[in-house]
């Protein structure tokens, strides 16, 4: 496969109340967005367990990324806190084990945001495009 | 007697005296608390030879004063060892020792208030099988002819039966690779102000010295388990004079600025970091001793670490490692536990520390030196 051809696998995970519904509107909205993304929807961005982001990233995943509701607007009132505190730690270990920073990342997307869900995938998908596959990327997968 | 006041005290029993080391007082004070009942159990060291021992919980107060001596080369952590148990005891603590067990307290397999910890200044242990090998290649003698050992002005000591004395300073040997563990060599927790009670032999000067031990109460507790040996007639008290104190101060922070140095020398900034990781864990065979040992972990045998990890796996970094390493980061407290149990020798400790030293630096927070939630689990609504 040749290097313009590779598209990256993004895997998004988006909370079912505030990104998911912006992920909704993105496509509603007929905002253009690159195929490259997953999206995994939990409940909330507080379930998102560090031991999730860390499969993705194992099982082949280019970037991973974090959305949920803006802090304050968590419909379980503080989940998003949680995520907050979870992806500190989650992004330390993820930076010291050397994997570039653009391959994890955090953002806060309500569902009325389409425009920002869409403009947010094509940031990320062009910057892993410049970065080429993920390190961790098991051998024998695109 | 009151919590921050500090004394010199020894044991009033000759025959510990002249056994334990810097006039046994700590010994009597565990003696004394099973004594009059202030606990039902003390942990003390069962020695084996002149290398090794193993902890065991005593109720008898005989094993207790039978345990007179220290130990150099003798790596334990108590934490793991009295967590699960709910037992009214007292025990000698390194301070890694007093650590582990303030952290297994805040995830409740401790009762803290049920624990009587004496701290012990600790300038570092050595591994035994690295002090065998030490004995044979530094010093030229057998292992087995070694009486005793002692530590002096920055040289390590050993007697051996003939009566004749070898010292090798501290940094040749460790240049060598011989000497303290690594861990040890890093440490900043030289005098344990976490436990409930801190007793050595730095700020102990004049005719005193080697011949008493120098106390801090830390805590009302401590000030109870101290209060109780005087009463009970095991040890004498005596308060310290200034000189003993600027000493042990002096000492402290020799030590301490030692360590710093070193932290800079062992964690060396780096590229290509994931192939370092990939490399020093490649031989890893999956055993789980790293998990069993380590004082902070506290999940038992079904835990994320292992239940999410299959062995069959074709990753590039093993899922318990990564676990592993994000449950560290917070929670490390750089003992060396898990790098001296290690059957395949991968320097454990140095790669926790990594993932551990700017999450730790960034959050300011000790694990271990107090009370204070974990950072992870320290979610605020208003923030």
């Amino acid at each position: 496969m040749s290097a313009e051809a590779w598209e990256p696998k993004i895997v998004a995970f988006c909370c079912n109340w505030c990104s998911y519904g912006g992920a909704d509107s993105a496509g509603m909205g007929r905002f253009q967005q690159p195929p490259s993304t997953r999206i995994i929807r939990v409940m909330c961005s507080g379930r998102i367990d560090p031991l999730h982001v860390f499969n993705a990233f194992l099982e082949g995943a280019d970037a991973v990324l974090v959305t949920g509701c803006h802090i304050g607007d968590c419909h379980y009132v503080n989940g998003n806190d949680k995520t907050k505190i979870k992806y500190k730690f989650l992004e330390s270990v993820v930076r010291e084990l050397g994997i570039e920073k653009e391959r994890l990342q955090l953002n806060w997307i309500s569902a009325s945001e389409g425009e920002k869900f869409a403009s947010f995938i094509r940031d990320v998908t062009e910057q892993i495009k410049k970065l080429g596959p993920s390190p961790l990327k098991p051998e024998g997968v695109s | 007697m009151q919590k921050g006041e500090m004394f010199l005290g020894w044991s009033t029993k000759e025959d510990i005296r002249k056994r334990g080391g810097s006039g046994g007082l700590v010994t009597s004070v565990l003696a004394a608390a099973l004594d009059k009942k202030l606990v039902d159990s003390v942990v003390v060291l069962k020695k084996i030879n002149d290398f090794e021992a193993v902890p065991v919980i005593t109720s008898d107060v005989n094993e207790v004063l039978n345990s007179a001596g220290s130990l150099h080369s003798v790596p334990s952590n108590f934490a793991k060892l009295i967590a699960n148990k709910n037992l009214k005891v007292a025990l000698p603590a390194k301070g890694c020792d007093v650590r582990g067990i303030i952290e297994q307290g805040k995830r409740n397999t401790i009762k803290l208030d049920n624990t009587f910890i004496i701290g012990l200044n600790c300038g570092g242990s050595m591994h035994p099988t690295v002090t065998r090998e030490m004995l044979e290649v530094m010093y030229k003698i057998r292992p087995e002819d070694v009486h005793g050992e002692e530590i002096e002005k920055g040289k390590l000591i050993f007697e051996t039966k003939d009566g004749k004395e070898h010292a090798i300073t501290i940094d040749e040997l460790e240049e060598k690779g011989y000497g303290r563990r690594e861990s040890c060599r890093y440490c900043t927790i030289k005098i344990p102000n976490n436990a409930d009670l801190a007793c050595g032999n730095w700020g102990v000067t004049g005719e005193l010295a080697g011949k008493a031990t120098f106390v801090e109460v830390n805590s009302e507790k401590g000030a109870e388990l101290l209060q109780n040996a005087v009463d009970a007639g095991y040890v004498q008290i005596q308060k310290p004079d200034e000189k003993g104190i600027a000493a042990r101060a002096r000492i402290k922070g020799a030590m301490e600025g030692l360590s710093r140095k070193w932290k800079e020398k062992v964690f060396i900034p780096m590229d290509n970091r994931l192939e370092y990781f990939r490399k020093e864990l490649e031989n890893c065979i999956d055993c789980g001793a790293c998990k069993t040992v380590c004082p902070t972990c506290s999940c038992g045998d079904v835990s994320k670490c292992t239940e999410f990890h299959y062995r069959g796996d074709a990753y590039k970094m093993s899922m318990y490692h990564l676990v592993r390493f994000l449950h560290l980061a917070d929670s490390c407290i750089g003992c060396g536990q898990c790098t001296d149990v290690c059957p395949v020798d991968i320097p454990l400790t140095r790669l926790y520390r990594r993932f551990a030293n700017p999450v730790q630096e960034e959050l300011k927070y000790e694990p271990g030196m107090d009370l204070r939630r974990p950072p992870y689990f320290e979610v605020k609504l208003n923030d």
